[in-house]
């Protein structure tokens, strides 16, 4: 038996990568998407990095006001005028910052014992003027309570009679947590170029084989059916591990061009972590092949197959999203769910962590049940199937 | 030598209340011998397919027996398909392999070495006069070039005994009679037992040493051309299958069906 499956094996991958047209969307898709966006994201951080080293003030009309100009440079800001057309660019999303506006009867108002009006400028729909608008409004509620305070002074009250708390700001998004998000897509990636790796090498064995009239000669043979669906699992796994391991291997030269210094930092795949990847991501594929497979040996056509198969591929793809909306962090019941298990156990890899003994041995389990259970179907249902 | 004993089959269609039974094979029993080409001759739905594939272990049957080279098919199927070569209806190939690959699988499926089963390809391109396509792809091969390696794919291991399921469909006149040659020089040459299905008269007539005319599921009749035409009193074949295959349609006074088998 274990001839005959071999047999098939070496059949059915030749078959598979001799399918150039569809190796190479394969390719594209699941292997340079995934680095190019990490590049992309990359740059998108570096900009942000650069501008909250910039500590620039954007404003119009500063010069009524010499004491915030003071202010803002004692807190070691560089003001700035803002450009003509500062209100348009705004709106078209392009400046990238707010605008502190005074107007310019600010020291009369003042004078005449009024409260002046300062805006603050932004748009919603300037995502980073947006952003960078929280850090300029406490710089001016900064520069009035220094205001407020020495008035008081100037009146002999404490300033500390205004004062019953004090709040001191953290940011706890630095750049390294924002690498560690920016890391979970790599397991994501690696995780869909297996899937659909293995995707169409599954269809064309069952499916694709029923549509072409192969499989009733096939079943001619004496070879027993388990020997034949073993051949052919073994080689759709295969297929969809090679597809991941050029996935794993295409983020490395893809750090190179990691343009923040602090994501290159935090942001550790080397050879170690991509041999990790590519042995927890094995069990995993020889489930999706066999449960791909299970799908698609009821279909009449490839096509058939296809839309049955988008279910699978829609859940597996929607799993690792737990991750990402569960609030609670990692609960001991991911490890036993497919896919989310394996994105679980790269993330943490990602981190420089080494999963103990005990928390890879459920995804394993779990994989090598669902690969029997499937397989087994297959070579059970085989025989109906080319029949109809 | 092919033996086929009072084979039955049942098929059970839908469920529920759309649920109904078709007796697909009710009696079919035959004899098929070596160095001889016997033919299954019979309308569509006679149960033809379905006899040839209970022979090659496809379906199991619900009674009966088939026997190749004594070996019953439903025990020892493994042991059975290996003295046996089957063309079935469908022949679908594998378009991104060459015709020699897609020959070369099935004879690794059969237990050949890979030099013993590219060796039997090239005797078999010889034979089948196909040498020209053996390292083409058999994307955009033609009817009759899919035919061939087909049948070169059925015929790796050299097997004593060949199934051959309406090998004719869809060929042009000169890949059928290509096929003639073939099948004629493998039961003289190599004296197989060959056993070939259709639905067309002439080609009963040009080629096969023994009829089975099997209609509704059965045997009707059995034996040579002449025989049979002789026992309906016909000179012509067709008539003479007419009558065979279709008694309640024709005149009275006809001798009952399976007198002969």
């Amino acid at each position: 038996m274990i001839a005959a499956a071999w047999v098939v094996f070496l059949k059915e991958l030749r078959d598979a990568l001799r399918d150039r047209r569809t190796l190479t969307m394969v390719l594209i898709s699941s292997v340079a998407i995934g680095p190019l966006v990490l590049v992309v994201i990359s740059q998108l951080v570096a900009s942000i990095e650069k501008r909250n080293e910039a500590r620039e003030v954007y404003a119009v009309g500063i010069e009524y006001v010499p004491g915030l100009k003071n202010f803002l440079e004692r807190q070691t800001f560089t003001v700035k005028a803002a450009p003509a057309d500062w209100e348009q660019r705004l709106r078209d999303s392009k400046l990238g910052y707010p605008v502190v506006v005074v107007p310019a009867d600010y020291a009369a108002a003042a004078a005449r014992g009024e409260v002046p009006v300062v805006e603050l400028v932004s748009s919603a729909t300037d995502q980073r003027a947006e952003g960078g608008s929280g850090a300029v409004m406490r710089l001016l509620r900064a520069y009035n309570q220094e205001q407020a305070s020495l008035r008081l002074a100037m009146r002999g009250v404490a300033p500390m009679a205004l004062e019953t708390l004090r709040v001191d700001e953290r940011d706890l998004a630095d750049p390294a947590s924002r690498a560690a998000q920016l890391a979970f897509m790599v397991p994501f990636f690696v995780l869909m170029a297996v899937l659909y790796g293995a995707l169409n090498a599954a269809l064309d064995t069952t499916a694709g084989e029923r549509e072409r009239g192969s499989l009733e000669p096939l079943l001619m043979n004496p070879a027993s059916r388990l020997a034949l669906v073993l051949g052919k699992w073994g080689a759709v796994a295969t297929v969809g591990m090679l597809i991941a391991v050029l996935s794993c291997l295409s983020f490395l030269p893809a750090q190179l061009l990691l343009r923040s210094e602090a994501l290159s930092a935090m942001f550790r795949f080397g050879p170690g972590e991509a041999v990790w990847f590519i042995a927890l991501l094995l069990p995993l594929a020889g489930a999706l092949a066999a449960m791909l497979m299970a799908i698609a040996i009821r279909c009449k056509t490839f096509k058939e197959a296809q839309a049955n198969a988008t279910v699978l591929v829609l859940v597996i793809s929607m799993l690792p999203l737990v991750l990402v909306l569960n609030q609670d962090g990692a609960a001991p019941w991911h490890l036993w769910v497919p896919a989310l298990a394996q994105t679980t156990l790269m993330g943490r890899v990602l981190k420089g962590e080494v999963p103990p003994m005990a928390d890879l041995l459920p995804p394993v389990l779990v994989c090598a049940v669902l690969t029997v259970v499937a397989v087994l179907y297959v070579s059970r249902v085989l025989r109906s199937a080319a029949l109809k | 030598m092919i033996q086929i004993e009072q084979l039955r089959k049942r098929f059970t269609q839908g469920s529920g209340r759309q649920k109904r039974t078709v007796q697909a094979v009710d009696g079919v029993d035959f004899l098929a011998t070596n160095g001889r080409i016997t033919g299954l001759l019979g309308p569509n739905g006679a149960g033809k397919t379905t006899t040839l594939r209970i022979a090659a272990a496809l379906i199991e049957p619900d009674s009966g027996h088939v026997r190749v080279d004594g070996i019953d098919v439903a025990k020892q199927p493994s042991a059975a398909l290996a003295r046996m070569g089957v063309l079935s209806d469908a022949r679908g190939l594998y378009p991104r392999l060459t015709a020699r690959e897609n020959i070369v699988y099935y004879g690794r499926l059969h237990g050949m070495t890979a030099a013993a089963a590219a060796a039997r390809a090239d005797v078999l391109a010889k034979t089948l006069d196909m040498q020209a396509l053996l390292d083409r792809r058999t994307e955009g091969f033609s009817q009759g070039e899919r035919m061939k390696t087909a049948l070169a794919r059925a015929l790796v291991h050299n097997p004593p005994n060949i199934v051959l399921d309406e090998p004719t469909n869809g060929l042009d006149v000169l890949a059928t009679r290509a096929l003639r040659d073939t099948l004629r020089r493998l039961r003289d040459d190599e004296g197989k037992c060959i056993v070939f299905s259709t639905h067309i008269m002439q080609e009963v007539e040009r080629l096969c040493d023994h009829v089975v005319v099997v209609a509704q599921g059965r045997t009707v009749a059995a034996g040579t051309v002449a025989e049979l035409s002789a026992a309906t009193q016909q000179t012509d074949f067709e008539e003479t299958f007419v009558k065979l295959a279709f008694p309640a349609t024709f005149s009275s006074g006809v001798p009952a069906a399976g007198a002969t088998a």
